[in-house]
């Protein structure tokens, strides 16, 4: 590897050595502040055997088994009784729920998005939502968010208080209505629903001030400004 | 022959280095100040931190590192493999005190998705996330799409023509104006213009589809940051399909096109010569590649009846290919469902349109239209030859800013690249393939790594097999400085084992 010209003094080996050492030693400065200061791990008290996930290599099981490609597919129209489903059973077979009266429960989160035929919401019911609850008031990580897409009646949907995000635990509400692979408003796997229960009021989830974060981080400020008055110094010298 | 890197070398790509983290230290404030205004304290705290530390380091390497030395190739590029590297360190410290990721690991993984504009995520809980973090993850996208050492060159403008290497380091071959600064500079023209046209549109339309003002601003201008900088993070865990607006997705579409754009073209636009649109080798590429994808796609979409209305599947299916042509992400359908309810030719569809990705010199990544145009130009010359007389001189053009000669180097090297490139997208399909995932789900997944796809089909996830997390981390790397800097570092780490005194 061609470097400056002039005279060539390669730096030893071991030198270099301590060198890749020092900045693996600094990185690992960085990544070991940030394990010390992380957020408490508080137990949620909730079963292993509660909080199993799907897995992409998890066979599915779908009532109506999957046609070839190109074969004309029985899609189900529905039956009039009402199915317990989630969104796990939504995705992972659309073709057999669509048209299908269902009844599914979860937590509100995002925004509440009011249009001139109702209100779209959107309902979780992944772990966070029932069972352990939201991030970062533990440190239970059961992967991303799963949920689906509701259209609400407006006047159904004036019962929801708390909506999910950040600080916030959503109200968790019930629906039955009917799936749509391609809803009529063109919306892709939502459930149109026509009723809806609260089965468990929100509330704000505090997360306390860490302190220990606060004082590393005051002194990291004190470090950043030190080293820049150093450096502006320095520099004003050459 | 390698001769063994001497304290000058070293100096040099600590020294630069050491800037680029400094210009990552200065961004954190940004959701710092945020986290403070929201009353987000452990967040500011974290911010501040990380701020911090960044910025001590930066200084520091100013400091101690201090050299007038001049650039050269082989040090610009081993200094942008090496900030790829370590950015995402200081970059990913937030994220992993934000409460919402499992490691590290998991934490250096975001960052790098981030700053590399794949929009893979291994985030727990997105719905829950504090909203300065959130922005932190966008805004990663928003300074890594328009390079990280873009930033460096636009703030250090002092350093001025030495550090000219750095900015073709970062996979950027075109100088648009004849001095880089002013080539960084106009890049960010360009980008924060189409911030406040594209955040202002968002933002009315995310009004209209029923958020509240402070709420469309929000999600507005983070949208943006994903689709222009062809990002594909979300604030919500259901993408795009959250806002169940198909004016959202109108908006969406020519900003994330804009992001395909490269900045040579944007300049040209911005001086008028919109005919540029028309001439260009890769517009047209893109625009052929488009139609001939978008009607298999149709014809896949038709054949597994997922659709019943042509309106409805045209809008879906057409947002989803632009999406992954582009190489942002954003999705309107649930990505579980392109394997259980779109078949098997729609995803294949989409995973190409990934693979082959956008312009270059645009913030999109996969293999580009440019050398995707040439290597068939090139093929349609050598036809001509072996059909034309003996003795008959064949010359090829194509057009990219100016009228250009077609010449055997420029097809041998797009033909070299794009070798690299599937060997890459092959390359962790297999390593999927060996931990037990579907073939169309490694491949899927590889080449939205790779490529800065980013559209997911679930494999990657947080409870996902740490080896492949490395490995896709190490595909997004590559892919987005396009091998050649991470090349150039190995051939450092090379020469200090092997290289002559």
């Amino acid at each position: 590897m061609n470097t400056l010209g002039g005279h060539r003094k390669p730096v030893e080996r071991v030198k270099v050595l301590l060198g890749a050492v020092g900045l693996l030693a600094l990185l690992g400065a960085v990544v070991g502040i940030g394990q010390v200061l992380r957020h408490p791990d508080r137990p949620t008290g909730v079963p292993e055997e509660q909080l199993e996930g799907a897995d992409p290599r998890d066979d599915i099981n779908c009532p109506d088994p999957l046609p070839r490609e190109g074969e004309p597919r029985d899609v189900n129209r529905g039956s009039s009784s009402v199915v317990d489903v989630s969104s796990n059973n939504l995705y992972d077979c659309p073709q057999s729920y669509d048209g299908q009266r269902v009844r599914f429960r979860g937590e509100v989160v995002g925004a509440l998005l009011h249009r001139e035929t109702g209100v779209w919401i959107q309902l979780n019911d992944d772990v966070y939502a029932e069972l352990i609850g939201p991030l970062p008031a533990h440190r239970d990580y059961r992967g991303g968010n799963a949920g689906v897409g509701v259209m609400l009646p407006t006047q159904l949907a004036e019962q929801i208080d708390f909506v999910g995000g950040p600080q916030t635990r959503g109200d968790v509400i019930e629906v039955e209505g009917t799936f749509h692979r391609v809803d009529p408003s063109d919306e892709v796997a939502v459930i149109r629903a026509d009723t809806a229960r609260l089965t468990t009021s929100g509330e704000p989830f505090p997360d306390p001030v860490q302190t220990d974060r606060l004082v590393a981080a005051f002194l990291a400020v004190l470090l950043s400004g030190g080293m820049v008055v150093a450096e502006r110094v320095v520099a004003r010298q050459r | 022959m390698l001769f063994r890197p001497d304290r000058r070398d070293f100096t040099l790509i600590g020294f630069y280095t050491g800037k680029v983290i400094f210009g990552i230290g200065l961004a954190m404030c940004v959701p710092a100040v945020m986290a403070l205004v929201l009353g987000e304290y452990n967040d500011f705290a974290s911010f501040l931190l990380g701020a911090s530390l960044a910025i001590a380091v930066g200084r520091a390497s100013e400091l101690f590192l201090f050299t007038k030395e001049p650039l050269s190739t082989s040090h610009g590029l081993a200094t942008v493999a090496l900030s790829w590297t370590v950015a995402p360190i200081f970059a990913g410290l937030p994220l992993l005190l934000s409460g919402h990721y499992a490691s590290y690991l998991d934490a250096y993984f975001e960052a790098m998705s981030g700053f590399a504009t794949i929009g893979l995520s291994l985030a727990n809980d997105l719905d829950h996330m504090s909203r300065s973090v959130n922005m932190w993850r966008h805004l990663m996208q928003f300074i890594g799409g328009q390079g990280i050492i873009v930033v460096v060159l636009t703030i250090f403008a002092s350093a001025g023509g030495r550090i000219g290497y750095l900015y073709t380091g970062e996979g950027r071959e075109e100088k648009i104006l004849p001095n880089v600064i002013r080539t960084s500079r106009f890049i960010w023209r360009v980008a924060l213009s189409y911030a406040v046209m594209g955040t202002t549109a968002l933002w009315l339309s995310l009004l209209h589809a029923g958020l509240d003002p402070a709420g469309a601003l929000y999600h507005g201008a983070n949208l943006f940051m994903a689709a222009f900088d062809t990002g594909g993070f979300a604030t919500q865990s259901s993408s795009v399909a959250f806002y169940r607006s198909s004016l959202v997705e109108i908006v969406l579409l020519p900003i994330m096109t804009a992001g395909g754009f490269s900045f040579a073209l944007h300049y040209q636009l911005w001086m008028g010569r919109r005919n540029e649109l028309a001439r260009n080798i890769e517009t047209r590429t893109i625009a052929a590649s488009m139609l001939v994808m978008f009607a298999i796609m149709v014809v896949g979409l038709g054949r597994t009846g997922t659709f019943t209305d042509v309106g409805v599947m045209m809008r879906h299916s057409f947002f989803q290919l632009v999406s992954a042509h582009t190489t942002t992400g954003l999705a309107t359908v649930p990505g579980r469902m392109y394997v259980t309810d779109w078949g098997v030719l729609a995803p294949a569809v989409l995973v190409s349109a990934m693979g082959l990705g956008g312009m270059a010199g645009s913030t999109a990544g996969g293999i580009k239209a440019m050398r995707v145009g040439l290597i068939l130009k090139g093929l349609v010359r050598d036809v001509r030859k072996v059909l034309l007389p003996e003795d008959a001189i064949v010359v090829e053009t194509f057009h990219s800013s100016t009228r250009r000669l077609l010449t055997d180097t420029q097809v041998r090297a797009a033909a070299t690249v794009l070798l690299l490139w599937l060997v890459l997208y092959l390359g962790g399909g297999l390593i999927g393939l060996f931990y037990g995932y579907e073939l169309q789900l490694a491949l899927f997944e590889s080449t939205a790594a790779a490529s800065s796809g980013g559209l997911s089909v679930g494999l990657v996830r947080p409870d996902l097999e740490w080896p492949l997390k490395i490995v896709y981390i190490a595909q997004m790397m590559i892919g987005r400085l396009e091998f050649i800097a991470v090349f150039a570092l190995l051939g450092y780490v090379l020469a200090i084992v092997r290289g002559r005194v």
